[in-house]
């Protein structure tokens, strides 16, 4: 019986499907919203549901001078990485389906490797934007990364634990947005660059090198890229909000929380111009990082 | 003084108003009164001089004339070809020519669509319906 | 074309002739050293599509509407350089009342202009805000110019010998009601471009071009005046009501695409004024005089100011009713030499910025293409019945 439902929350919930159906439809708010701000219309709800749908009929090209392997399976592993961290996070405002101590840091490297993934991806091609894309990738990966992973610690350092349950579980009774702005402020920004949304797109900046590390990408391999990038906006904005706003809570309360969050994010997309990779970079290292380092000397003299 | 999210105002405003996207086929806003459609014939002012097809700059009108004593003359208006620039309507001395208001949504599947016979509408019929859609013997102008 | 340090060992880039920064045909190379670039070069010709030599098979007024399109978006000016230099051949003046109204076009044309590039170039910036709502006001304007003339992109207000449309009071009252809405627009983006720290950090201080470069490379239209080389055909030699309605030129020192950005955006007020003017003062009359259809023998030059640039006109008629040669240059291959010159020592990333700041229209510049061939660099001209043999083996060759 238990391995019947292990298996169901492999497949069906929080694993697999419910994340890539949540995925989807976050994609989906995120783009409709920026389609509001914008003053546009936006697309209908299902349209990323069509567009993953669409890629995943169409053939699918193996360029010329590429390792075959890597090309179709580093897709895979992206996307296997990203639903694997999402056993860990606590989806939906409920206890996380697995747990252990130090849970935090492989949920944080799982959806790295999908980072990694897209930048191997792009090395991987003889494409010229595909090797810009992909330096311009994991430059950024550099950058944000130590930020993002140290503002997230904080609270770990607040609660006493690496482990995502526990964490939340202190965040429940301590709002961290209110003890730890800071931190909160580099997560959110972090998460942006994470997601690769503007303004950090350069990666994939498209009036200059048309879709980054994903341009020889068609077919299946493109669709569980995208598929692998809406399943890491979920777990990103699950991991954000566990954390800094409230932790666990009832699900309805926790998808507000969430598209709160998501709102924030895309109200920060519309007024943004896009970085330049030295940009970026100057900025988390020069910023970022001085922020999150005062948010942790605070963190460390108060618990003291 | 440089700040960020100049466009703050905007932004916050869209939030809570409809788009500015015409919602076209499902709401059809008033076209302005000189808005140039498709071309309008009057068969009385008309002479069939020709200068109409001479100055189109699309080759969009031929005039075909079949007896130029008894006036016996169809044009054709390739609405494909028309760029609707309305110089035709200019140099029609007689003002026979028009481009009608409102008449823009012209786009079709049948290639017969965009043929139209402006004149004696059974001499037009007639030579369509002949094989290589030629009169007998055309004086074309 | 222009070129400078071009290695074949080192990592190019190429932008173009497709690449979603442009939205024409052109072919761009970039070396680049990592994120900087070391050398550019540019190849052009993809769009060319015989327009002066199409000019030498139709009659006098066919030629308006063929030349009308040479630009989708000055439009109106082509075919206003085109109906001034015709009509100085046949030594027809338009009346006051239709010389105005062409002017009026035209600064419409200009806001609409200003506004799309406006639009493009922060789309390159990746600030799509800017972009979406540049285009949205930018909607006004079209609307205007479709109640004005009757189209929104080809408007063929002009005929030869004076305007098509007239301007009636409701006209002008719309007209009025338009700009009042899109100064205030204007007075917004105004404060956008200068004072918005994430856009200023893609402008500021990227792409500076001195006035001393200016003048050499010969740079013409707002991309000059950025540089502060006081260049506008409407005030050196007004043509059409520009003398009645003076315009006064905006300049800039500094060089760079905030100036740019700065120089075209107070273009527009001066737009709105001068409209507004033309709205109070026009002049009674006659919208049309009579034209012969045979234009006499002579050569004819006309100079005009579009929004990128000066526009260049040069016709020759034999006395007939067909031009005999008939030259167009469009601003944007005067200033593509710049375009190569500054973008070397920049990023990457800014590439698409210089590139869209002197607002380029590739189909426009496109005139002849001389092909070297790859193998041996020669300049050897086909006939038309090689150029047709060669390409059936060609494709033989592709289908083996």
């Amino acid at each position: 019986m238990s391995s019947v439902l292990s298996i169901g929350a492999l497949l069906v919930f929080p694993g697999g499907l419910s994340l890539l159906v949540g995925g989807l439809l976050y994609e989906w708010f995120d783009r409709k919203l920026l389609a509001l701000l914008q003053n546009r219309v936006g697309p209908r709800w299902f349209q990323p549901f069509a567009d993953t749908l669409k890629l995943l009929m169409k053939e699918e090209v193996v360029p010329d001078g590429v390792n075959r392997v890597l090309f179709q399976g580093l897709p895979l592993i992206a996307l296997a990485g990203a639903l694997t961290a999402g056993l860990y996070v606590p989806l939906a405002g409920l206890k996380p389906a697995y747990g252990f101590p130090g849970d935090l840091i492989v949920v944080l490297y799982l959806l790295s490797l999908l980072t990694v993934c897209l930048g191997l991806a792009g090395a991987n091609t003889l494409d010229r934007f595909s090797l810009i894309g992909a330096t311009r990738t994991l430059t950024q990966v550099f950058s944000y990364e130590a930020p993002f992973l140290l503002a997230l610690l904080g609270p770990a350092l607040a609660a006493g634990s690496w482990q995502i349950g526990k964490i939340a579980d202190y965040a429940g009774s301590h709002w961290m947005i209110v003890f730890q702005p800071l931190g909160f402020l580099v997560a959110l920004i972090g998460l942006m660059g994470k997601l690769e949304m503007p303004p950090f797109d350069a990666p994939e900046a498209h009036t200059e090198i048309v879709a980054g590390a994903l341009t020889e990408y068609s077919g299946r391999g493109l669709a569980l890229f995208r598929l692998g990038k809406a399943v890491e906006l979920v777990i990103g904005v699950t991991l954000v909000s566990a954390i800094y706003l409230g932790g666990l809570s009832n699900p309805l309360w926790f998808l507000g929380k969430t598209l709160g969050l998501l709102l924030v994010m895309v109200g920060l997309q519309s007024l943004l111009t896009r970085l330049r990779i030295d940009q970026t970079v100057g900025m988390w290292w020069r910023y970022g990082t001085l922020l999150v380092l005062v948010q942790w000397l605070v963190v460390i003299l108060v618990m003291r | 003084m440089n700040k960020f999210g100049t466009m703050f105002s905007d932004v916050s405003v869209s939030l809570f108003r409809r788009p500015a996207t015409q919602r076209y086929p499902f709401v059809r806003t008033e076209t302005p009164a000189r808005l140039r459609g498709r071309l309008e014939w009057k068969q009385g002012p008309c002479t069939g001089c020709g200068l109409c097809a001479m100055d189109c700059p699309a080759k969009a009108i031929e005039v075909t004339m079949i007896d130029r004593k008894e006036k016996k003359f169809f044009l054709t208006y390739h609405v494909d070809a028309c760029t609707f620039c309305g110089q035709c309507v200019i140099s029609c001395r007689q003002g026979a020519l028009q481009m009608a208001e409102g008449q823009w949504e012209l786009a079709s599947l049948d290639p017969a669509q965009f043929k139209i016979y402006f004149g004696d509408p059974n001499v037009g019929r007639n030579l369509a319906s002949q094989p290589d859609g030629q009169p007998a013997e055309p004086e074309k102008t | 074309m222009a070129e400078t340090n071009v290695t074949p060992k080192r990592f190019t880039i190429p932008i173009g002739p497709q690449h979603p920064a442009l939205k024409e045909p052109g072919h761009f190379q970039f070396t680049v050293d990592g994120e900087i670039v070391t050398g550019a070069y540019v190849r052009l010709g993809y769009a060319h599509r015989g327009i002066e030599k199409a000019a030498e098979e139709r009659n006098w007024i066919q030629n308006l509407y063929l030349l009308e399109r040479v630009c989708g978006i000055c439009s109106h000016v082509h075919a206003l350089a085109y109906c001034l230099a015709v009509e100085k051949l046949a030594n027809v003046e338009a009346p006051p009342r239709a010389q105005a109204i062409r002017v009026l076009v035209a600064e419409l044309e200009r806001i609409h202009s200003h506004f799309l590039w406006m639009g493009v170039s922060a789309h390159e910036a990746g600030f799509d805000t800017l972009f979406m709502y540049s285009w949205r006001d930018r909607e006004t304007v079209m609307d205007l110019l479709e109640g004005l003339t009757g189209n929104r992109v080809n408007y063929s207000a002009n005929q030869l010998g004076g305007v098509k449309c007239d301007v009636d009071a409701a006209q002008a009252d719309s007209i009025r009601k338009g700009l009042e809405f899109l100064e205030e627009r204007t007075h917004h983006y105004l404060n956008v471009i200068s004072h918005d720290t994430s856009f200023l950090q893609r402008t500021r201080g990227i792409g500076v071009m001195t006035r001393a470069q200016a003048e050499v490379m010969g740079a013409i239209g707002p991309t000059a005046r950025a540089s502060n080389v006081a260049r506008d055909l409407r005030v050196e030699a007004p043509y059409a009501a520009y003398k009645t309605f003076p315009v006064k030129v905006v300049l800039d020192e500094r060089g760079d695409l905030e100036a740019r950005f700065e120089v075209r955006i107070k273009e527009l007020f001066e737009s709105f004024r001068l409209i507004r003017e033309i709205l109070e003062a026009l002049p009674e009359g006659e919208l049309v005089a009579r034209m012969p259809r045979r234009i006499p023998a002579g050569e004819a030059i006309m100079r005009l100011e579009a929004p990128r640039g000066e526009v260049f006109y040069y016709i020759r008629s034999g006395g007939g009713d067909k031009p005999e040669r008939l030259k167009v240059r469009t601003p944007t291959i005067c200033n593509l030499t710049s375009v190569v010159r500054l973008a070397v020592g920049h990023q990457l990333a800014d590439v698409p910025m210089i590139l869209a700041g002197i607002d380029p229209c590739f189909s426009c510049n496109d005139r002849m293409v001389q092909v070297t061939a790859a193998d041996n660099g020669s300049e050897k001209l086909m006939t038309w019945e090689e150029l047709r043999k060669y390409g059936i083996d060609f494709y033989r060759r592709q289908a083996k």
